[in-house]
């Protein structure tokens, strides 16, 4: 029931307020309603009004007709503190699921006074302050766990006031149209082994463990004793001391395959993640291979990032939810 | 950039530190709240608020802490003790005054969540109006205006951003919200309903001055005189001659051991016949409250609305005890009879006196009675007898015993003010067995030229006999006259002696004294004072009636109600017209309205902006000109810069104050 009600009520505010990645509040859009301290403080009026008419004065009668009419003067105040403002969406910076997603929300004051008092939230966010008062915009970030992967939608920004007096609340939902990708948790294990590769191909020298001899030249301390060639050696009478080197191509990048990380599919898209970090901090290229999809090898930022989304939204864009 | 704070906690009501702001305004309010009872509060409770506002202060700074919840329970069970044991009784005015005000220094030490700060100032607007209980003056009511304010600038502090702190602007804004509540607050005023009492709900008795329901001449060694007013009158025609002016207000009929007492009415009709050819005299009566039923008149008062008695003893009294200040209308014949007969309980009521009391004067009267012949004869002599023999009239007599008290009085100080006076008269004539009691009310009063309307203070009560003479009723007799006429013919200022004049307040005496300049001042503030009491505070359910009946006609509760919702509605749209579409129409650039007003100074000094020339440049060329300091002028022209072309997010209540320097310098450098 209640459930099905939130729906209406949803679908009726996406009529109201139709989404868009800039909003300026106008009174229609605008919700108002008194506080439990408004409550409270209308209790008080009531009992101000039978001070008085129990002592007959006629200034306890004034008094509290003064704090009556300032609660209804409030009431305009609440709502011009609001309306006129605009909200953008400006930029989210993407997360891993775990992390808190920033959204850059830019509250612009178009006309009028300085607005006090303004919080911005996410539905289950931490409020924050914007500052219009002084100000003619202001940028507020604000901040969303990340619960899965894909896209993440925050939902509806809730704008509020209780300026001035807390007596009244002054409200609206806003759906500014913002998303964030949200990468997987990564799950960091060591690097698969690279394959030997081909001579051309090769880049890294890893002269310790291989059996292949390269070439030859001058002894620098710290060479292997036993790569001397002590022939050479004793043929110049000492005077030339030459080592053996030995060599083998590593294949320098890496592949990740979807196909051949264990786990589940939630799983492999970790370790994938985890690969994928490792790799580009220890500044490796790496390609990936994904069921029916490849990615060449790269490194830097960029690849990062086309390959984390890939990750991110794996299985997600085929069912039609998503679409970037 | 913005500032986490987890509010949604705050706002249910968890602990969330109360902004800097809002503190300061709080505490602000707190003391600007308790500031009319400094003068009931003893010196201790003064010193522990001050302490308490220093404890808070450091708790804000981080400086000390909260203090435990024992160490809350002592102070509250030290301040209860401390309120109780320094107030006079332990349900006086003083010991709740006490209370309350050791309450909210402990509170304000406490406080540290939304919900203590609301409630804190929830008890401010409440003290605010409970203080008008007890004091509806003009000067408490503007006082009170400024409290509001104060208050309501606490309550924005509360929901304003952390950051800020400018509590100027948050009063600013209260003092804003307040003067637009005014409109529609008059409105609810003179058009809401005034009902009468739900229930009685007795105040404790805060007539310091006034009459009592008793009477003691003889306790009395000085007989402080106070300017306080009693009530003013408005008559509709002339104001009577001033000897007519007895204000009657209460009986005095039974007397023991030296104090005369008011006794419960006889439920008799009061009896009257008025002269025909009589001009009766109509007036409003405006009274302070004296807590107490009674209400003043002049005899003998012949037209009453519903809420007013006359009783057997032609006293008037109210339906509830005068709390507040009340108005009414009376008309008065003052040529007239009152009594045909007079009843059995009537007559052993107004001549019973105590056993063995007074033996001496018992006997004076009935010697003086039987030489006499009649009543009036004795009246006249024991008037001479005041007029020839050495009394005096006097605001300082030497006290009496309880026992034999006339006696002391009138054959042995013969020295004393109108009660002692007037109760000896009273008691020679019951001594002759003559029905006779004391009245006690105020003689005269004092025309305010300004207003026109009749001022009566608590230095003009007065104390005067009735006597019942057969044929003739109950007749006025005011042995004081004999003593000191002047009194009767002129006022109080006539009568008193230098010493005695010592024992007026310095007001008092000013007021007396009505050609000096003080005294013309303190009449024009009487006279605004009288307006405000008829006009606003004297308003009241039957004149709301008569007013709008006078207005709109027909006053049934629908139409009321709808011309009510009607003028309010007028009101509201007003001010929402003001707040919402008095805007420019096209929005204008922010560093172009910051910068018109300054163009327009500075030409006057030959600082146009150039054609072509950039506002930073213009600034820094104002600047270098007349010499302001190089980086206020780098900061100035970078800002305006910042502001024209870039963000428009730039903090422009910096650049406002570094324009206003300039313009100081400029105009310095011409001078």
């Amino acid at each position: 029931m209640a459930a099905a009600l939130a729906d209406r009520f949803s679908a009726w505010l996406d009529k109201r307020i139709p989404p868009a990645s800039s909003i300026t509040l106008t009174q229609a859009k605008i919700f108002i309603f008194p506080t439990k301290v408004g409550f409270a403080f209308s209790a008080l009026l009531v009992l101000m009004v039978l001070l008085a008419i129990n002592n007959q004065s006629s200034l306890v009668y004034g008094i509290a007709f003064v704090l009556g009419s300032m609660f209804l003067v409030t009431i305009l105040h609440t709502f011009r503190n609001l309306s006129g403002l605009r909200l953008e969406f400006q930029s989210a910076r993407p997360g891993f699921v775990g992390e808190d997603i920033e959204f850059v929300v830019r509250l612009v004051r178009l006309q009028g006074r300085g607005r006090e008092g303004i919080q911005l939230s996410w539905p289950n966010g931490i409020p924050q302050w914007g500052g219009v008062f002084s100000r003619e915009a202001d940028s507020v970030r604000l901040y969303v766990r990340a619960q899965e992967r894909g896209w993440l939608n925050p939902g509806r920004l809730l704008i509020e006031i209780f300026f001035p007096l807390g007596l009244l609340r002054a409200w609206t939902w806003v759906d500014l149209d913002a998303r964030a990708l949200v990468y997987p948790r990564p799950e960091f294990m060591p690097l698969p082994s690279a394959s030997s590769g081909r001579r051309d191909e090769g880049v890294l020298i890893d002269p310790r463990d291989s059996e292949d001899f390269t070439d030859i030249r001058e002894y620098v301390p710290g060479d292997p004793i036993k790569h001397v060639i002590w022939r050479s050696f004793a043929r110049t009478g000492g005077r030339d001391m030459v080592v053996k080197r030995y060599a083998s191509y590593v294949e320098p990048r890496l592949w990740f395959d979807f196909n051949q990380v264990p786990g589940s599919v939630e799983e492999r898209l970790f370790r994938m993640t985890g690969y994928a970090l490792q790799a580009t901090r220890a500044e490796r290229e790496f390609g990936l291979v994904m069921p029916g999809k490849r990615y060449e090898p790269g490194i830097g930022d960029t690849h990062l990032e086309a390959v984390l989304r890939t990750l991110a939204l794996h299985g997600l864009e085929k069912n039609g939810l998503e679409n970037p | 950039m913005s500032l986490a704070v987890p509010l949604g906690a705050a706002q249910a009501g968890g602990i969330l530190q109360i902004p800097c702001n809002s503190l300061a305004l709080l505490m602000i309010a707190q003391a600007v709240v308790v500031l009319p009872h400094m003068m009931q509060l003893s010196p201790w409770i003064i010193a522990v608020c001050l302490l308490c506002g220093v404890w808070r202060t450091r708790v804000y700074q981080g400086k000390s802490a909260y203090p435990s919840r024992g160490a809350k329970a002592m102070l509250v069970v030290l301040g209860t003790i401390g309120a109780f044991a320094s107030g006079a009784g332990p349900l006086s005015l003083e010991v709740f005054v006490s209370m309350v005000v050791i309450a909210f220094a402990l509170k304000l030490v406490e406080m540290n969540s939304r919900r203590d700060a609301f409630l804190v100032i929830f008890l401010c607007y409440f003290i605010i109006a409970a203080e008008f209980l007890f004091d509806q003056s003009l000067g408490i009511a503007v006082y009170q205006v400024f409290t509001t304010v104060v208050v309501t600038a606490a309550m924005i502090g509360l929901n304003q951003m952390h950051t800020d702190t400018r509590p100027l602007d948050s009063a600013r804004l209260a003092g804003g919200l307040v003067l637009q509540a005014i409109p529609l607050a008059v409105v609810l005023f003179l058009f809401f309903p005034r009902r009468m009492p739900l229930w009685s709900m007795p105040l404790p008795g805060n007539a310091s001055t006034g009459l009592a329901e008793s009477m003691t001449p003889g306790d009395i060694a000085t007989l402080t005189q106070s300017g306080e007013p009693a009530f003013r009158v408005q008559f509709d025609g002339p104001t009577p001659q001033y000897r007519d002016l007895y204000w009657r207000a209460v009986v005095y009929s039974d007397f023991r051991e030296g104090t005369w007492r008011l006794m419960p009415p006889i439920r008799e009709e009061a009896q009257f016949d008025v002269a025909p050819e009589a001009e009766p005299v109509s007036y409003d009566v405006l009274m302070h409250p004296t807590s107490r039923p009674w209400l003043y008149s002049l005899d003998v008062p012949v037209e009453l609305d519903g809420r007013i008695t006359l009783l057997a003893d032609f006293r008037l009294e109210s339906e509830h005890p005068v709390t507040s200040t009340y108005r009414y209308r009376l008309r008065s014949v003052l040529a007239h009879q009152r009594g045909e007969a007079l009843s059995p309980a009537m007559y052993q009521r107004e001549t019973r006196l105590p056993e063995g009391d007074n033996p001496r004067m018992i006997a004076f009267a009935k010697t003086l009675h039987e030489k006499s012949g009649s009543v009036e004869r004795f009246a006249m002599a024991l008037m001479q007898h005041i007029r020839s023999e050495a009394y005096a009239y006097t605001l300082s007599p030497q006290t009496l015993p309880a026992a034999n008290s006339v006696d002391t009085f009138w054959f042995d100080t013969r020295r004393g003010f109108c009660a002692h006076y007037a109760g000896a008269f009273v008691y020679a004539m019951r001594a002759a067995g003559i029905p006779a009691r004391l009245v006690g009310g105020y003689l005269g009063g004092e025309v305010n030229p300004i207003g026109g309307y009749l001022m009566v203070r608590q230095y003009d009560a007065q104390g005067w006999a009735e006597v019942w003479i057969e044929g003739q009723g109950w007749v006025r007799y005011d042995p004081t006259a004999a003593v000191a006429p002047e009194r009767i013919e002129s006022g109080p200022a006539e009568a008193l002696s230098a010493e005695d004049r010592s024992n007026f307040s310095l007001l008092a005496a000013a007021r007396l004294d009505a050609e000096s300049i003080t005294g013309q001042v303190l009449q024009m503030f009487d006279s605004m004072e009288h307006r405000w009491n008829l006009f606003v505070v004297g308003y009241d359910g039957n004149i709301q009636k008569r007013l709008l009946g006078d207005w709109f006609g027909d006053v049934s509760a629908t139409r009321i109600g709808l011309i009510m919702v009607g003028f309010g509605a007028v009101c509201f749209g007003v001010i929402a017209f003001f707040l919402f579409f008095r805007r420019r129409s096209v929005a204008i650039h922010p560093g172009v309205v910051l910068l018109t007003p300054f163009s327009r100074f500075v030409s006057r000094y030959g600082f146009a902006l150039q054609p072509g020339e950039l506002p930073e440049a213009w600034l820094r060329r104002i600047g270098d000109a007349v010499g302001f300091e190089a980086d206020a002028n780098k900061a100035l022209s970078n800002g305006i810069e910042a502001m024209l072309y870039g963000d428009a997010a730039v903090d422009d209540r910096q650049l406002r104050r570094l324009l206003r320097r300039l313009r100081w310098k400029v105009a310095l450098s011409f001078r």
